[in-house]
């Protein structure tokens, strides 16, 4: 079995949420981005001050983090691009997702891995937020049972994820475009 | 069953199918919904929308069939709910700073009925009658999921759902569960029900109003006189097609009745939750 915190455990026991669900792991999503990939490896990425003021002046968004989570896929020796894994946190969503990118940091393909909503107090409080970030991309975390509904409702807007992809447009083209 | 999300139309767009198809099947239906998408924004310059709003009186714009489509069943759903729906309503949305202008250094024209605004020809071209800026928002969410589900059929697929942010519809033989967002608590489902083989569609404003100028106002607006709809309540609309769906849960929350003939018109039924 996996190791999942407890604390995690016990949010989801508490506030069990109405609407959740978990679409893909990151290794689904790379293969469904990099069909042609035999391999594919970390790339961790830590940008200095001077990238991150970059990403800033490229995307018009405050970069957030120094350091992001990154794939290389490749087909031999050849790179055939990257896949970065990020979350967002809005009003009553967390949204996990990967961003495939070409070479050149043209992107190729995005996919949410999970989306999990919240309405209740749960979601002010710092901690439960903490407990999510940079865990929940990873399989698995955040799954809630299975059998959730299709939802109609009122529509809810996807402006997180669509600066987030904008924010790693930039930090590949500052950081991994050859 | 396979199921996938991505970002499209402003929304999240989900789609499941049944393993059997694959996900070359998926990859095709979001690839359909990604070109829909740059046709049919409001934002986007390129968009046969933008080239319509930007076109002067008098001027002939070539669209995609599939725009043309659109046009063509807004323009009938403006008629039979009286013009409680109708997409020539973007002026008063511009207005309220929930759309950009499409073209900032003109005069804003003034809300007219989409009749008077542009006409379809016989060849599928679209003639601008008079100064006036559409948008399709309110229809072509409900007209993508009705064209995903079609890739998805041809591309062999059995069984599935596809749900454009609230807007779906279930295919194959297979029930499929809805839960229905409660308008006062929206992390929680009001009803749940089953759909086989049609689409349901929900509009509400509880993520979308916002106060402007002293008023509350949202996405959704009385295409007769502006009036932003704001009611606490949501309407629902099941139908045989997502679009007609899509766009009869505006006249339902515009007039409040689910009863309305542009319903029967469509074969279509409602409910306010």
């Amino acid at each position: 079995m996996r190791y999942v915190p407890l604390t995690v455990l016990a949010a989801c026991a508490v506030t069990a949420p109405a609407f959740a669900t978990q679409y893909l792991s990151p290794e689904q999503a790379e293969k469904l981005m990099f069909p042609e990939a035999d391999a594919f490896r970390p790339h961790p990425l830590a940008l200095d001050t001077a990238q991150m003021r970059q990403v800033e002046q490229a995307s018009g968004l405050p970069t957030r983090s120094a350091q992001w989570r990154v794939v290389g896929a490749y087909k031999g020796d050849t790179l055939l691009g990257y896949m970065v894994l990020d979350d967002v946190i809005g009003k009553f969503e967390l949204i996990s997702y990967a961003v495939g990118l070409n070479p050149d940091a043209t992107v190729r393909q995005v996919e949410i891995l999970a989306y999990r909503e919240s309405h209740g107090s749960e979601i002010r409080l710092p901690a439960w937020r903490r407990q999510f970030v940079g865990k929940s991309a990873r399989s698995g975390d955040l799954r809630i049972g299975a059998g959730i509904n299709n939802i109609s409702g009122a529509t809810l807007s996807c402006t997180h994820v669509t600066d987030g992809v904008r924010r790693i447009a930039a930090v590949a083209q500052v950081a991994l475009a050859r | 069953m396979i199921r996938r999300a991505q970002p499209w139309l402003g929304t999240l767009v989900e789609i499941t199918v049944d393993d059997g198809a694959g996900q070359d099947a998926v990859t095709r239906a979001f690839a359909e919904i990604a070109r829909l998408h740059a046709l049919m924004s409001f934002h986007d310059r390129a968009s046969d929308i933008a080239r319509i709003n930007r076109t002067l009186p008098g001027d002939v714009v070539d669209v995609d069939a599939a725009t043309c489509d659109v046009l063509r069943l807004a323009l009938h759903v403006a008629d039979v709910s009286g013009g409680a729906f109708d997409i020539a309503c973007a002026p008063w949305l511009v207005d309220r700073n929930i759309l950009p202008a499409p073209a900032p250094d003109e005069v804003r024209p003034a809300p007219r009925a989409s009749a008077g605004v542009f006409a379809l020809e016989d060849d599928g071209r679209v003639v601008k009658l008079d100064a006036g800026w559409i948008d399709v928002g309110g229809i072509a969410k409900g007209y993508i999921v009705d064209a995903a589900v079609a890739v998805l059929q041809q591309a062999g697929a059995i069984e599935g759902c596809v749900n454009a942010g609230g807007d779906l519809r279930a295919f194959g033989a297979a029930p499929v569960p809805v839960a229905v967002r409660s308008p006062r608590a929206p992390g929680q489902a009001a009803r749940h029900i089953m759909l086989c083989d049609e689409a349901l569609a929900t509009s509400g404003s509880y993520f979308s109003a916002r106060v402007h100028e002293g008023g509350v106002v949202s996405a959704l607006l009385d295409a007769r006189d502006g009036r932003p709809l704001v009611a606490a309540a949501s309407a629902s609309v099941r139908a045989a097609r997502c679009a007609v769906a899509d766009a009869l849960t505006k006249v339902v929350l515009a007039t409040g009745d689910c009863r309305h003939p542009a319903l029967a018109a469509f074969g279509a039924t409602a409910f306010l939750t």
